[in-house]
């Protein structure tokens, strides 16, 4: 759980770049190092064959011929010890002295540098070693070729090449863990925001985040969260209070005119006045209806609807039980899982369930109307779904705004806020809300969290 | 009824006391909340009609103040707030009954009625009786002329909910918040189909009919009409 967590955040980016970054920085470094030293090893190790060719080539210039092949010969014997191999060669090619017989094979000028392996026995086993050499032109046709053992520059060049593999895999787990160290209080500072904000964002708008005390980057940016809370709790609460008080007014406004209006029919002796105050009333009430729909929406809207923990099933299964009897016999299907506990607002769960029923026998038009609830994924799975014209792919969006009608539901009744409370209320149960085609038919699907499981 | 209301919308007051004294009730006025309950106090009362906010003193505070004093006095709380949570608030505060506003005078009265009927009748439960129509609530029981009638569950409560209002009319939404603690309108004529689901059960096969309708405003259980 921890690991996929991980493995998503930002914090496992953040610590491969972090990695790949210190690991690149070391190659480059350490290769440095390596490039340079080599060439430096390189460099004294030919400085002294060159030494040592150029000496004998002195030599040779100094004495009689069979002094010199003589000495080549004395410097070629025991060759391991000091690590030195020698060939001299005749102007016809013919070998004169030395340990090495290669410079037949190899296509060097006079002056160039070879590298060869040679074969060396040492008791019994037989080893290959890695000889540098130079080749130069003694006059007189006679050819010297002078090298050494580099077996152990090899052997160095390797050491040092494990070491920089071995500190960039060491530095590459220093920068993941420290990386991950790092990212980890960030994310941590991250992660207890967030889970703020979805407690916040589910109604409990009083909460606070707590200050480390620290001073540093995350708790300014605590800091500031807990500013921008305190403003959206207090424009909540203006908010609320506004519409409190308005509806307030509206309510106080419409009852005195309400008051008023039924007298006028109490009194009324004409019967033409009589069916005008009644007309008055009709309305009256119509906008009465209106408004409570609207201030159901706000009170929803708002986040301040008190939660608690309602039990789904039972609400939905009452409400089919509650609207069984206006339906065809056979109608309603109902299939609902028992046990499936939301935290929610019981009169406005049931309201919505109502308002999606009541669409459904009224667009339904007798055709099968199919109620279920189940389990899925942490969420309770709400549907209704009825056999009716359905609601046309491009309406479905505006279907949930306040007082959109569909075309061609005019002749129904209907105050064009119906959906637009479902709306409300699954996002004050952080809720999703689908509208999609039953073929036939309009299917509704209100999938709200179920308690005790956090998603995510 | 003798009936106190305590209103400060003066208009709304004086148009809610008249229809009330025209439908028979004795309406003493209070303006504000101090006033409203002194007269709690000194006065004698059916049944209680006090606005959720007044000037002065709370609505609810009134209600709270009356109950600790002992007073077991019906009471009816008006409201221009939303009613769902307010409700809930009013009835735990003391309250007896919730009525949002813009009210209709029938429902009001019809409400007042049952809070008076239900002070008076308070600790008569177990056997319900009207007519030939016997319903035990203890045994989940239905008799009608000695004869067993088969209810589900939800029509013995709209069965029990109406015998306890027996002589008395009950509008659609005094149904929808007593049976299924419904706080909302449905469209569609639900309730009235339940009724006459129930009416099906009870009345039929009987000359004497028990359940009545009472046009533009609900329902009546009785045995004189």
């Amino acid at each position: 759980m921890a690991l996929v967590i991980f493995a998503r955040s930002s914090i496992a980016r953040l610590a491969l770049l972090h990695g790949i970054l210190l690991a690149a920085a070391m190659v480059a470094v350490l290769g440095g190092v390596y490039f340079v030293t080599s060439r430096i090893i390189a460099a004294e190790g030919d400085q002294l064959i060159a030494l040592e060719a150029q000496g004998l080539a002195e030599d040779y210039r100094d004495r009689d011929l069979d002094a010199f092949v003589t000495a080549i010969a004395d410097r070629a014997e025991d060759p391991w010890v000091r690590g030195g191999v020698y060939e001299l060669r005749g102007p016809r090619g013919d070998f004169l002295a030395g340990n090495v017989v290669v410079l037949p094979e190899l296509a060097v000028q006079p002056g160039g540098w070879a590298e060869f392996e040679v074969a060396v026995t040492r008791g019994d086993a037989n080893a290959s070693r890695q000889i540098r050499a130079r080749v130069v032109e003694l006059g007189g046709g006679f050819r010297l070729l002078v090298g050494h053992d580099i077996q152990d520059r090899g052997a160095f060049r390797a050491v040092m090449l494990r070491s920089i593999a071995w500190a960039v895999v060491v530095t590459v787990l220093f920068g993941l863990f420290s990386g991950w160290w790092l990212g980890r209080r960030i994310a941590r500072a991250a992660h207890a925001i967030g889970d703020s904000a979805g407690r916040i964002a589910a109604g409990s708008l009083g909460e606070r985040l707590a200050l480390t005390g620290s001073g540093d980057e995350i708790d300014t940016l605590v800091s500031r969260f807990n500013d921008l809370l305190a403003r959206v709790e207090s424009l909540t609460t203006t908010m609320r209070a506004v519409l409190d008080s308005t509806a307030h007014d509206l309510r106080g406004h419409l009852n005195r005119i309400r008051g008023a209006a039924q007298d006028a029919r109490r009194t009324a002796v004409d019967p033409a006045q009589a069916a005008a105050t009644e007309a008055v009333l009709a309305e009256i009430d119509r906008l009465g209806t209106t408004l409570q729909g609207l201030l159901r929406i706000a009170l929803a809207e708002s986040g301040t609807a008190p939660l608690e923990e309602v039990n789904l099933s039972a609400v939905a299964n009452e409400l089919a039980d509650f609207y069984q009897p206006v339906a065809e016999p056979g109608q309603l299907t109902v299939a609902i899982e028992p046990g499936l506990v939301v935290r929610g607002h019981r009169q406005l769960l049931a309201q919505a369930l109502a308002n999606l029923l009541d669409n459904a026998l009224k667009y339904g038009r007798g055709t099968p109307i199919l109620i279920t609830a189940r389990r899925d994924a942490g969420l309770a799975r709400l549907e209704v779904r009825d056999g009716g014209p359905g609601i046309p792919a491009e309406y479905r969006e505006l279907a949930t705004q306040r007082f959109r009608r569909l075309p061609g539901s005019s002749g129904l009744p209907g105050s064009g806020l119906g959906l637009s409370l479902v709306a409300a209320v699954a996002r004050l149960h952080q809720a999703r809300l689908e509208l999609s085609d039953a073929a036939p038919g309009l299917r509704v699907v209100l999938s709200i969290p179920l308690t005790g499981l956090t998603p995510g | 009824m003798k009936i106190l209301l305590v209103e400060d919308d003066r208009r709304a007051s004086e148009y809610l006391a008249k229809g009330l004294r025209e439908l028979g009730h004795v309406i003493e006025q209070a303006f504000d909340g101090d006033g409203g309950l002194k007269a709690a106090e000194t006065g004698s009362y059916d049944v209680l009609i006090l606005d959720r906010m007044l000037p002065r003193l709370d609505g609810l505070e009134i209600v709270k103040r009356l109950r600790a004093t002992g007073s077991g006095v019906p009471i009816l709380i008006l409201s221009a707030l939303d009613e769902v949570d307010e409700r809930i608030q009013g009835l735990r505060a003391g309250g007896d009954d919730y009525l949002a506003k813009p009210y209709h005078l029938e429902e009001l009265a019809a409400r007042l009625d049952a809070l008076a009927r239900r002070q008076r009748e308070s600790g008569s439960i177990g056997k319900l009786l009207i007519a030939d129509l016997e319903l035990d609530a203890r045994a989940r029981r239905v008799t009608r002329a000695g004869r067993k009638i088969d209810l589900t569950a939800r029509e013995f409560q709209l069965l029990e909910f109406l015998m306890r209002h027996a002589g008395q009319v009950v509008t659609r939404t005094m149904i929808l918040e007593g049976v299924w603690d419904y706080h909302f309108d449905p469209k569609t004529n639900v309730i009235d189909v339940h009724i006459s689901r129930l009416r099906q059960a009870i009345d039929k096969g009987f000359e004497r009919q028990l359940l009545h309708t009472v046009r533009g405003a609900g329902y009546t259980l009785t045995e004189d009409a």
